[in-house]
């Protein structure tokens, strides 16, 4: 936080930045902690459909940068809301015609209402560390306030309960961050469901459009399915896409096989990781408001992003409507036959595998992107296949050391008898699929891995416990603590030991001084003539008294 | 623990609360916040502050915005003043309180501010209607030409005294000596927001900010400038204001509502030996 200290003349702010009060001068929400939730694609979309033609637009706290200029540039007016100081001097540095306000949400409430309200990042950072925070309906309500009559608000708000909570290490919260002067978790107003989220949205006097669950993940959300295509039963091609979040982060269980289990249980909507609402005000008079069509659902796929139609998908912009091929996931079935120890299975799906490939199947396949329905192979949304199409055997060699690696790193039962590692394994899958293939084959599928930018080997470390986390990270605080400590009393030791040294020395002199100074004869005359005087003065007091 | 524990006399006063000789006070195990300050109670660079220590602090807000630049372990326990307060509540206390006592703003050992105190002195006399004191903090008391500034002006110029330290007993009677004076005095003022300030208020003081603020020479920017103190306390600036409101304002910077027993003290201050088993 020090870093911005340079910068924090509130005098000096471009004539676009409105301190409103609350403004935070020594922070920013753009990096570290908790930083700027990664929305792509699916809410620029999304963003795109609400976005009215002519009208104001109000971003609340931090969106992500790409965001923040396609709304300035797409909307006729558009101005931002911003806690950190430093934060909205450079939003305004960028876009010197953009209004940002700095300072805390409810002190903007005067302000003229907008068309469309965007706090995609929710409301937990609206508040600032110069006023106690809001509870979340009070918030909301202030934050509903800004909407014009017929306008619409786009809210994100993260689940307390969302699946990617339940695998978390460390979770985010109870950790102490620098973030959590006021901590989340005690407000009783805060939404602990769908059902919460209507009536909070209700109340605040918005009529909820529609209600999206966003996954794998609320610090990259990578899609959003809408209410109505959670009710439908989807197809596990895309589900499964879903599921994996890239994750970074010290984990306590597969995220993959945890959410995998929250559609199985059709429980998609209760505990995704974020829910985005689009709400409207009602309008005063009827009619008034612009009717905008907002898609069932958005899903992204790397750099393409698709469209969930009621009979498939459509690749945006202006692709073709395709049904979502059936059928389980590869990886699946193979982790299934792996669990029950089934290697006939494992040969027989594979050596079909191989024949797929040699017929001229998807070079950019994997196991976690293929279906196969019982009698055929189909690629989920392959990543576009290298200028240069590699050898069959290759890409099998390359979809099985895939298939091995996420294997070992997920900790699943295997039939394999002897601890394998990953380059092992892959050459034994081959072999299953009827292809020989040697360390050079599997460079060369390593490379073909990285080359299609999905890589298979995640820095998640070996899971660990969270008691045995916050244990460790306890002590950790506690040596740092105890180390500062003997660091300053020894400083300190030091300066009144020197202190001493030089006290007791001017006292042996001064000592020295005063043996030399009743050594001299002046001193000693005086202490003789003195003598006389102090018999006399005695004398005459017992005389007079 | 650190010097700035025993300035103005708090330990004494904090010792004096938990029922302990206040002539000889102990080490504070932690650090206590010895001046009105609108960043997290502490100056800038207050490395000195070991973690693993607490930071007594006066307020909340101090504490959120602590925590947010990354400072653990505040423990809010009010103003040293409160504590006096509820030690003297008859203290200097006078029915007949007139005149204005009027804080300059000062710089300290290590920093010194720069201003013109004879054009402050004449803008007090323009403002000020009954008799005024001037008090100096006791490095500008020392500069003749400063006193002079004030003193020719019919001001009375006094000083609470040097700060003091564990050792010296010289500043253990700072903070009586200006609620002696606040409570004779009318009104308080000053030209930038203060400790001062806030003690005239609790204690029925009018307020008043006007005139220079006084930069130090290398004022840091983490407080934001004079003009972050007046979009905080708009209500405070000004030659009249609103008395119940600069009363409520000082309640809630010194911390009123945070006052602890003095059991709660001597075991957060460590003048309470734990028999650990």
């Amino acid at each position: 936080m020090e870093a911005g200290a340079h910068r924090v003349n509130t005098n000096e702010a471009p004539d676009n930045v409105r301190l409103i009060g609350g403004e935070m001068l020594l922070w920013s929400d753009m990096s570290g902690l908790g930083g700027v939730v990664d929305w792509r694609g699916a809410a620029l979309e999304l963003l795109g459909r609400v976005l009215p033609d002519d009208g104001r637009v109000l971003l609340v706290g931090p969106h992500p940068q790409a965001l923040v200029d396609d709304v300035v540039a797409r909307a006729s007016s558009a101005a931002v809301l911003l806690r950190s100081y430093p934060d909205a001097r450079a939003l305004a540095e960028r876009h010197p015609g953009l209004t940002v306000h700095c300072g805390r949400l409810e002190l903007l409430a005067d302000e003229e209402p907008y068309e469309l309200v965007v706090a995609l990042d929710g409301l937990l950072r609206t508040h600032s560390a110069e006023a106690p925070a809001a509870a979340w309906d009070e918030a909301l309500g202030a934050l509903a306030d800004l909407v014009a009559p017929g306008g619409r608000l786009v809210l994100g708000v993260h689940n307390d309960l969302g699946v990617d909570r339940f695998v978390e290490a460390r979770p985010t919260g109870r950790e102490c961050a620098d973030d959590q002067w006021a901590p989340h978790g005690f407000d009783p107003s805060y939404p602990g469901g769908p059902g919460a989220l209507d009536v909070g949205l209700e109340s605040a006097g918005l009529s909820v459009q529609r209600c999206y669950a966003a996954f794998p993940d609320r610090r990259a959300p990578r899609s959003l399915l809408s209410r109505e295509a959670l009710g439908f039963d989807l197809p596990e091609a895309l589900t499964f896409a879903l599921s994996a979040g890239d994750g970074d982060r010290m984990l306590v269980a597969d995220p993959l096989r945890v959410t995998r289990l929250v559609f199985r249980h059709r429980l998609g909507e209760e505990l995704a990781p974020l829910w985005v609402a689009v709400a409207t005000r009602p309008p005063r008079a009827t009619g008034a408001s612009r009717t905008v069509e907002l898609p069932l659902g958005l899903i992204e796929d790397g750099q393409a992003l698709y469209e969930l139609t009621p009979s498939g998908t459509r690749r945006l912009p202006g692709g073709e409507e395709r049904p979502v091929p059936a059928g389980r996931v590869v990886e699946e079935l193979l982790v299934e036959a792996c669990a029950r120890e089934d290697v006939r299975t494992i040969r027989e799906l594979l050596s079909e595998l191989a024949a797929w490939l040699e017929e001229g199947g998807e070079v950019s396949a994997a196991a976690d992107s293929l279906v196969h329905d019982g009698e055929r192979f189909a690629a989920v949304n392959p990543p576009a296949a290298p200028a240069t199409p590699p050898e069959p055997r290759v890409v099998l060699c390359r979809i099985l050391w895939r298939f091995a690696v996420r294997l070992l790193a997920a900790g699943h039962h295997h039939p394999w008898p002897w601890p394998l590692e990953a380059d092992q394994l892959t050459l034994t899958l081959c072999g299953m699929a009827g292809h020989t293939c040697d360390p050079g084959d599997l460079d060369l599928a390593r490379k073909l891995d990285a080359e299609l930018g999905r890589p298979a080997e995640l820095a998640a470390d070996a899971p660990a416990y969270r008691d045995l986390l916050s244990a460790r990270d306890r002590l950790a605080d506690q040596l740092t603590a105890a180390l500062a400590r003997i660091a300053r009393l020894e400083t300190k030791l030091s300066y009144r030991e020197r202190e001493l040294v030089r006290a007791k020395a001017k006292l042996r002199r001064t000592q020295r001084k005063a043996t030399a100074y009743r050594r001299t004869l002046g001193y000693r005359l005086s202490r003789r003539l003195a003598r006389p005087r102090k018999v006399a003065r005695r004398v005459m007091r017992l005389l007079s008294g | 623990m650190d010097e700035s524990n025993h300035w103005y006399g708090h330990s004494r006063i904090l010792s004096r609360y938990c029922g302990l000789s206040e002539d000889t006070p102990n080490r504070i195990q932690g650090f206590l916040q010895h001046g009105w300050n609108y960043l997290h109670g502490f100056p800038p660079n207050d490395h000195w502050c070991s973690p693993g220590y607490p930071r007594f602090v006066w307020s909340d807000v101090l504490r959120r915005r602590g925590w947010s630049m990354g400072r653990r372990g505040h423990y809010l326990i009010g103003a040293p003043w409160i504590y006096l307060l509820d030690l003297e509540p008859e203290l200097g206390v006078r029915p007949d309180r007139e005149g204005t006592i009027w804080y300059p703003f000062h710089g300290w050992e290590k920093y010194s501010v720069s201003g013109d105190h004879a054009r402050l002195a004449d803008e007090i006399r323009n403002v000020e209607t009954g008799p005024v004191t001037i008090c100096l903090y006791w490095l500008e008391y020392a500069n003749p030409d400063i006193r002079q500034a004030y003193g020719s002006r019919g001001f009375r110029v006094i000083c609470h005294g040097d700060r003091g330290s564990r050792w010296e007993a010289k500043g253990r009677d700072f903070l009586r000596k200006q609620l002696i004076e606040l409570r004779g005095h009318r009104r308080v003022a000053s030209n930038r927001l203060g400790s001062a300030l806030f003690y005239g208020a609790s204690v029925g003081c009018e307020v008043a900010v006007y005139g220079d603020p006084m930069q130090y020479e290398d004022e840091r920017p983490e407080y934001g400038g004079t003009a972050r103190r007046l979009r905080l306390w708009p209500e405070l600036h000004g030659t009249e204001v609103d008395r119940e409101l600069a009363a409520e304002v000082a309640r809630r910077e010194l911390g009123f509502e945070y006052q602890a027993t003095p059991e709660e003290l001597r075991r957060m201050f460590g003048w309470k030996r734990v028999r650990t088993a």
